[in-house]
């Protein structure tokens, strides 16, 4: 069955577009032209590779590094050779270079430098190094950043609970399998800069790292984004180590210095989902009501913190998903471990609780004999009401509107009751949620104050500059179209190019599902007071800094407030058929239906919610990345199981507009959102399948096996 | 070190008889064997002997006892080919995907010898013959006999295997069963094939083969001759006890794409099955 196309096609010509509104992206032609220079695609004269030695054990102090003996042209370098050994992340504890001892197998130590990679590669072999072992951690039992947050009195509920009901959750590594690798290029440009290029999404926070370890300033670095080939947030951080490293090397030797993972590599040493752990406990009134939530939720966040704290964080906000409840009892732990560090995925930790939440409210209702619907669409949030972290709910919510629609195109209450019948091997499930759009609470106005530029030259054509950062999604041809239409041009009359920090003022990164709500909200105003001062023929520029609501109120440290300026709603129905000889899943069909705001580009949205929940699909049951003594077992696409084409189902979608007052046109965020309801709508359809409980994701077929023949329900 | 492209098949035997070479045909396998970092080339510590433009090992054709397959005729043409036996059609269709299937071959795939190969399986099952020719002259080995272990076979280094025989016979029912880690473009983590025919009411013809549970694909002739000249009823009566049996056959192990207790269960819930379908005679 082939998915939905956005072009309905006939005797090869297109008759008719299925999104009328939309343009063709703005980055099209030259993709399917096989034109656009990604990182590794970009000449560069005299450039060298680098190539990085790594650690061989998990957790150890380096006593001494063996160099062989390097032959002329090819160079080491090491933490010696930076100012500040650190890479500039949220919490900077991760080291440019190994800093005298490793704390995961793969840690960089130093890289070699030189022009044969085949010559790099025998003298990462040669190198011997050698260590004093430490016993290496591998379970969550060593918490480095502790968060905990209340609402109502959960003990005085338990007083009156007349049963508890306690389940325990677990999700497990994801990568973020973008297309293109880990690339980055450190050069000097024509007037003589320092400038870096590569696969990114946040070019000022590379700019910034870049700055700190080889202690330079603001002037003496540049970042240019060109094509990216994905990212999913695996380019969010990790090019803030990458791009210090070649940027320490083409410092000292004045050379282009290109590094570029490949696909091994990157599976095995490049940042992943956090894997989590979640006890849930919830308390039961007389009525069969849920009186209280109480979690506990561990995040593995491997070597070094990073951004770690941050994910725990929006993990705490979301554990309750899009329920309100009058008593919480919320922990959160990100555990110190031996691997690999984890870092941003798309988001951001609230998969994990999601698929928790969601789960366990289905297991309460099961198991206190009531419809799983009914009791859950008893506790959703509604406009007004008091949020998990004690903020509000400062919008309008149409949630039941998007259950509704749901239902209604998959068929939903009827499927659901004939395949519960014993025997059948059928199901679908059903997910609701929530996610915050942009940085949390009044982070965008307190922290990030991002910026747009618009410029008019004398032929009154508009460039637009913002540091967002194109990897796919398609946001060069959603910010122009948002500018072209408030300035009522055409859209070739408005250009968006990739951010160079020369020439772009720092918009804050390409993350949080910010660059709609965010970015696009900047660009609409910038693009409404230009209009106001619009003088035919002059070159004309404009800037327009941020201001966000001025309600949201939010403290870190207590997690109280407003955890957002706006959340995305959305429902995600699976249906699914297991497989009784084999336990493997086969994804029949999909049925979404989302509130972001409003579409900017249908197709480009479509974009987002196909590929959202296909990955989110294969993070339920297809992505298996297991970490064996430190060490990933899966090293590269034929192990690592993303769906394919085929494993596709169809997928259909619908939005319903519910414009944002401080969005562009009432647009808000949906990068993450595609993504966070998948995992739970997918393993509640499995359970409704094989009649019996899912505690862990991926459900795989080994794990299904399990569940099947030993599992409770 | 030599690499060498021949100009016709004597040729390539001469070539071989002075040289201990790889041969690479589709080289799906062998360019991942000998991959090296990206944008250098493959790592060869022996001659090479690329054959894949030798048009006379790419025919496909039959006489009275065989259906030959070219050494040559990539998986695509093989699916393709009005000659190409079922089972082996229904099993080369889901090797890998589409862009591997226009270059894999089945010579290839039986001499990498890897427990996932999925045409080794149908190799097995069929009475397949492998068909080697040196300089000295043809030999030709049962594919059974050919695979001596994991990447190992029974092939001298001055041999080129320049066929595939499959023995034609026909019979009433089959099965083919592959169980991937997704729908398209999977490695196995188990394969079964099986065939049978009833002949005046009882069981004449049994055939079970088990690929990725073993460092060879499994077949029992022993079980195969317990369960022939039974009749249907008393294999379903006994459908348990073969199941046992043939699960004995395997020796599953757990690697990067599933476990030995995965491997075994579904093995055993694929021998039930096919014994309920020979046993109703579906």
């Amino acid at each position: 069955m082939p998915n939905q196309s956005s072009q309905i096609y006939k005797g090869g010509k297109i008759v008719k577009s299925k999104y009328p509104t939309s343009v063709k992206k703005v980055d099209f032609a030259a993709k399917f032209a096989g034109e656009a220079l990604f990182s590794d695609d970009i000449p560069f004269d005299n450039a060298l590779f680098a190539k990085t030695l790594r650690s061989t054990i998990s957790r150890g102090k380096i006593k001494a590094v063996h160099l062989p003996k390097l032959p002329e042209g090819y160079y080491y370098f090491d933490r010696s050779d930076v100012k500040e050994n650190v890479v500039n992340i949220i919490f900077s504890d991760w080291p440019v270079f190994a800093d005298g001892r490793v704390n995961y197998l793969g840690e960089g130590i130093g890289i070699f430098v030189g022009e044969n990679m085949e010559v790099l590669n025998k003298l990462v072999e040669e190198t011997k190094v050698d260590y004093i072992e430490e016993t290496p951690v591998f379970d969550m039992s060593e918490s480095y950043i502790h968060k905990a947050f209340k609402k109502g009195d959960y003990e005085a509920a338990k007083k009156k609970a007349k049963r508890v009901i306690k389940r325990t959750y677990e999700t497990s590594f994801q990568e973020q399998a973008y297309l293109e690798n880990q690339a980055i290029i450190a050069y000097f440009d024509e007037n003589d800069k320092l400038t870096l290029t590569g696969s990114m999404q946040c070019p000022f926070y590379i700019k910034r790292a870049v700055m700190r370890s080889l202690g330079l300033g603001d002037d003496q670095v540049r970042v240019i984004q060109p094509a990216v080939g994905g990212a999913f947030g695996g380019k969010e951080h990790y090019p803030s180590l990458t791009g210090s490293q070649v940027a320490t090397a083409a410092l000292k030797l004045h050379r282009p210095v290109k590094m570029i993972y490949e696909r091994p590599e990157d599976i095995v040493f490049s940042t992943k989902r956090h894997p989590s752990h979640s006890e849930y406990e919830a308390l039961i009134g007389e009525n069969n009501e849920i009186l209280g939530i109480k979690a506990h939720i561990k995040l593995d966040g491997g070597a070094y913190k990073g951004c770690s704290g941050v994910v725990l964080s929006r993990a705490l906000i979301a554990s309750c998903n899009a329920y309100v409840f009058e008593n919480i009892d919320i922990v959160g732990d990100a555990c110190m471990t031996n691997h690999v560090p984890c870092a941003a995925f798309r988001g951001f930790g609230s998969p994990q609780t999601i698929f928790a939440m969601e789960m366990f409210i289905h297991h309460i209702a099961k198991e206190i004999g009531v419809d799983p619907l009914e009791l859950r669409l008893k506790y959703l949030a509604k406009h007004g009401d008091v949020t998990t972290n004690s903020g509000h709910f400062h919008d309008p919510i149409i949630l039941p509107e998007l259950i509704n629609k749901a239902m209604e195109m998959s068929d939903y209450k009827r499927k659901v009751k004939e395949y519960s019948k014993p025997g059948c091997l059928k199901g679908i499930g059903m997910s609701l949620f929530l996610h915050g759009c942009g940085f949390t609470g009044s982070g965008e106005s307190d922290i990030i104050k991002g910026k747009v530029k618009l410029v008019k030259d004398e032929n009154d054509h508009v460039y637009c500059y913002a540091s967002s950062v194109d990897m796919g999604q398609g946001c060069r041809t959603t910010l122009k179209r948002i500018v072209a239409k408030n300035l009522g041009l055409p859209d070739e009359q408005v250009t968006m190019d990739g951010p160079d920090t020369d020439a772009t003022p720092d918009t804050g990164p390409t993350a949080a599902s910010r660059t709609i709500i965010i970015v696009g909200f900047l660009m609409e105003k910038a693009a409404k007071n230009l209009k106001k001062i619009w003088k035919k023929g002059v070159r004309q520029e404009h800037i327009e800094p941020y201001v966000g609501p001025s309600y949201i109120h939010w403290d870190e440290a207590t997690m109280q407030g407003d955890a957002y300026p706006s959340y995305s709603w959305g429902v995600n129905v699976v249906e699914v058929e297991v497989n009784p000889i084999t336990y493997q899943v086969e994804v029949k069909h999909t049925w979404s239906t989302y509130d972001v705001g409003r579409v900017v580009d249908e197709r480009i949205a479509v974009g987002q919610a196909d590929g959202g929940l296909l990955q989110a699909l294969g993070y339920g049951y297809l992505e298996n990345l297991r970490c064996e003594n430190g060490k990933f077992r899966q090293k590269g696409l034929t192990d690592y199981i993303v769906p394919t084409a085929v494993d596709a189902p169809p997928m259909e979608t619908a939005f319903i507009d519910n414009p944002f007052i401080y969005g562009a046109d009432g647009a808000k965020g949906m990068g993450e959102l595609t993504f966070v309801g998948g995992a739970p709508a997918l393993a509640l359809a499995i359970e409704n399948a094989i009649k019996k409980e899912i505690h862990s994701i991926p459900a795989t077929p080994e794990y299904l096996m399990e569940v099947i023949n030993n599992g409770k329900y | 070190m030599v690499k060498y492209i021949p100009a016709s098949k004597e040729d390539a035997l001469n070539f071989l008889a002075s040289h201990d070479a790889y041969i690479v045909a589709g080289g799906t396998d062998m360019m991942v064997l000998k991959r090296n970092a990206a944008g250098l080339l493959p790592k060869f510590d022996k001659d090479v002997l690329y054959i894949s433009n030798l048009n006379e090992l790419n025919k496909i054709y039959e006489d009275k006892e065989y259906i030959h397959i070219g050494a040559t005729a990539t998986l695509d043409e093989i699916y393709n080919h009005p000659l190409t036996p079922k089972l082996l059609k229904e099993a080369v269709g889901e090797v890998a995907s589409i862009n591997i299937r226009h270059f894999a071959t089945l010579p290839g795939n039986i001499a990498n010898a890897s427990p996932a190969g999925d045409t080794i399986v149908i190799d097995y099952l069929l009475d397949a013959i492998v068909k080697l020719e040196s300089k000295n002259g043809v030999r030709l080995v049962k594919a059974e006999n050919f695979v001596l272990g994991v990447r190992k076979v029974d092939r001298r280094s001055d041999e080129l295997i320049t066929e595939i025989m499959f023995p034609r016979f026909s019979y009433d029912g089959d099965m083919w069963y592959k169980v991937g880690s997704r729908k398209a473009d999977s490695i196995s983590k188990v394969s079964v094939a099986g065939l049978y025919s009833i002949t005046d009411g009882k069981i004449s013809k049994f055939a079970l083969a088990f690929g990725s549970t073993a460092v060879t694909v499994r077949r029992s002739h022993e079980l195969e001759k317990e369960i022939e000249g039974l009749t249907q009823k008393e294999l379903l009566d006994r459908c348990e006890e073969f199941v046992e049996k043939y699960s004995k056959i395997i020796s599953p192990i757990d690697d990067q794409r599933s476990n030995k207790e995965y491997r075994l269960m579904v093995a055993k819930n694929i021998t039930r099955k096919f014994i309920k379908q020979v046993g109703e005679g579906k």
